[in-house]
């Protein structure tokens, strides 16, 4: 009993140092837009990669799956991988300049510690946003077997990732405080551009 | 030993995290009965501000240690007071 009244002390501390550091560092403002930005990116690569497959007449989900993951785990690569790097850069010449001004190390304040637990929870988001929207997105494929036809998959894959769009429009709509609807159909309308000019590209002959 | 009561100190310190938040942490403190901050001047990044401490066998590494923990740097020590009781400081001719 005491063990576990310790542990929940213990869990408490740290979600108060985390609350602290997001006051210090401002990471959940950074952490929502890094999140809203690679989760639209992350289901844009899969409409493309929907509309290639189609269009290409593959027909088989395994292959868009695969291909799908593939293209999945490069957003996510590229997004640790891109978000460390600047994250960690912008914040050292933060503290940097920071301590310049005070003529002391910050290192081991919770400026300092605000300042690396904001590296890694934004590289963390920056990672998995894409991947997982990639990964909902795909879901109506993964599935396609219980589905029975691929090109059902195919359309349900493209309204999933349409609903997430709209989804994450409503998201930045509430952040922002205006119309949810509107922003909504903004994000909704980037979806159908790309699988018009999908269709389009097929329409030329390419 | 001592018993130190008042402590008056000039710290520069980053905006965030804020004076309020730095006073509930001081005021924790055991020993202290109540702090005060206040802006000297204040800067793009950073405010310069005095702090007044005043309690019962009041810590000073504890104190400086906080302060240091949330960014901040001891400029100086403006004035101190210990003993049984508080004395103020006294007007003399030469002032």
């Amino acid at each position: 009993m005491d063990e576990s009244g310790n542990q929940r002390g213990y869990f408490a501390q740290h979600i108060n140092d985390i609350r602290e550091y997001n006051r210090i560092a401002g990471i959940a403002e950074i952490a929502r837009r890094y999140m809203a930005m690679n989760a639209f990116d992350g289901i844009l690569t899969i409409i493309g990669v929907l509309m290639g497959n189609y269009l290409a007449g593959v027909r088989d989900a395994g292959i868009v799956v695969h291909t799908g993951l593939a293209t999945s785990i490069a957003m996510g690569v590229s997004g640790f991988w891109g978000a460390y790097l600047t994250e960690a850069a912008e914040r050292r010449r933060d503290l940097v300049e920071l301590e310049r001004i005070l003529l002391t190390d910050l290192g081991q304040t919770k400026i300092g510690r605000a300042s690396r637990v904001a590296v890694i929870i934004v590289t963390l988001v920056d990672g998995l946003a894409p991947v997982l929207a990639a990964l909902i997105v795909l879901a109506p494929l993964f599935a396609a077997r219980l589905i029975g036809n691929v090109l059902v998959s195919y359309a349900l894959s493209l309204a999933v990732a349409l609903l997430g769009l709209f989804g994450l429009g409503a998201f930045l709509g509430r952040i922002s405080g205006r119309n949810l609807l509107g922003y909504g159909l903004r994000t909704v309308v980037a979806g159908l551009v790309a699988i018009a000019l999908g269709f389009l590209l097929e329409g030329v002959g390419l | 030993m001592g018993n130190l009561r008042r402590l008056v100190l000039d710290v520069l310190k980053p905006l965030d995290p804020s004076i309020v938040e730095l006073v509930l942490f001081l005021a924790d403190l055991e020993g202290v009965d109540g702090v005060n901050i206040s802006i000297n001047e204040i800067d793009r990044r950073v405010e310069n501000v005095k702090i007044t401490i005043e309690g019962h066998d009041l810590n000073y590494q504890n104190i400086v240690q906080t302060i240091q923990e949330h960014g901040g740097s001891v400029h100086s020590i403006d004035e101190v007071a210990a003993g049984k009781m508080l004395i103020e400081d006294v007007a003399t001719s030469q002032d």
